[in-house]
């Protein structure tokens, strides 16, 4: 079974956390990643009725998900059950805990991993050919959303991935001190959900190889919103 | 010359009052306390995941995050929720 990642990319918020998961998520996955203009419904559609998991990075409010230039990909009362059923669900994206996370639950989802409010974090802007290296800012709030990923992909389960995100955004709030980053830091781990099945387990992908490790992606010179 | 960390407090009380002009001239005063702290840093700058839909921007430096305060009340109330856990 193929992972469905969703990466939207096309303005600073989105180059910032779609970075994070192609530097240290991608690497692992079968090599169909729906990334900037591919982070459309209709690729969607193909792809995750295959999938085990779907993760997405992207704008989001209560009730939809969305991708590239905010195209809705998952919104309730939208989408077909086949799409959703017997996955994981991973969605950095604002809000969608709210409405859209129960629905898919209903629908067959095992499990969902979403935010009840907003997703915010402080990156720096200068970096945006090369987001991943932004370890004094957008590091903070995103690696451990890259650690709970991780740790799905590793065969945790999903109450375990959640613990270690939530211990993450804690472990680094104890060594920060940047009142506003320790703050955005709280904010998105009081805000994290899980629904569903909190024993749901994707299967295991095997680790970040050894180059990938080491050699960061080429920068990404497709243009974005400023 | 106060702390950035107390600066940051005088900026929740400010939040929590309500008090949208107190609290973009507390952020200022904390900004500007972490200049002096010599914590400045090439770009920063706040990002959020939401739709178009909000009333807010999805990226704001933080040197405009004090006039944005003051300019913006769906902001004010995404800075109040982030900065003091309460519901805006």
């Amino acid at each position: 079974m193929p992972t469905t990642i969703l990466m939207s990319d096309f303005d600073l918020p989105t180059r910032s956390a779609s970075g994070y998961l192609l530097r240290w998520i991608v690497p692992r996955l079968e090599p169909v990643h729906l990334f900037a203009a591919l982070a459309r419904r209709q690729p969607f559609v193909l792809s995750a009725p295959q999938s085990d998991i779907i993760i997405g990075s992207g704008h989001g409010d209560v009730d939809v998900f969305t991708g590239q230039d905010e195209a809705a990909i998952l919104e309730v009362g939208k989408y077909d059950p086949k799409e959703v059923r017997g996955k994981v669900i991973k969605l950095l994206s604002c809000q969608t805990g709210v409405e859209l996370g129960p629905d898919l639950v209903k629908n067959g989802c095992a499990a969902f991993m979403g935010y009840v409010d907003d997703y915010v974090w402080i990156m720096d802007s200068d970096l945006a050919t090369r987001p991943w290296a932004d370890n004094e800012f957008a590091a903070k709030c995103l690696m451990p959303v890259v650690e709970g990923i991780n740790a799905l992909l590793d065969g945790k389960t999903a109450r375990e991935a959640l613990d270690i995100e939530l211990d993450g955004y804690s472990r680094n709030d104890e060594m920060e001190e940047d009142e506003l980053i320790k703050s955005c830091l709280k904010f998105n781990q009081r805000n994290a959900v899980l629904l569903g099945d909190e024993s749901a387990k994707v299967r295991v992908r095997p680790p970040l190889l050894l180059p990938f490790r080491l050699f960061p992606p080429p920068p990404i010179v497709l243009p974005i919103r400023l | 010359m106060a702390s950035s960390k107390e600066e940051w407090e005088r900026y929740q009380e400010a939040l929590r009052r309500g008090d949208r002009t107190a609290a973009a001239e507390a952020f200022r005063r904390y900004q500007e306390a972490k200049r002096k702290e010599g914590k400045g840093s090439s770009k920063p700058t706040l990002v959020n995941l939401s739709t178009r839909g909000k009333a807010y921007l999805n990226a704001v430096p933080l040197d405009k995050i004090p006039e944005e305060i003051e300019r913006n009340p769906e902001f004010f109330e995404l800075m109040k929720r982030l900065g003091t856990k309460e519901k805006g």
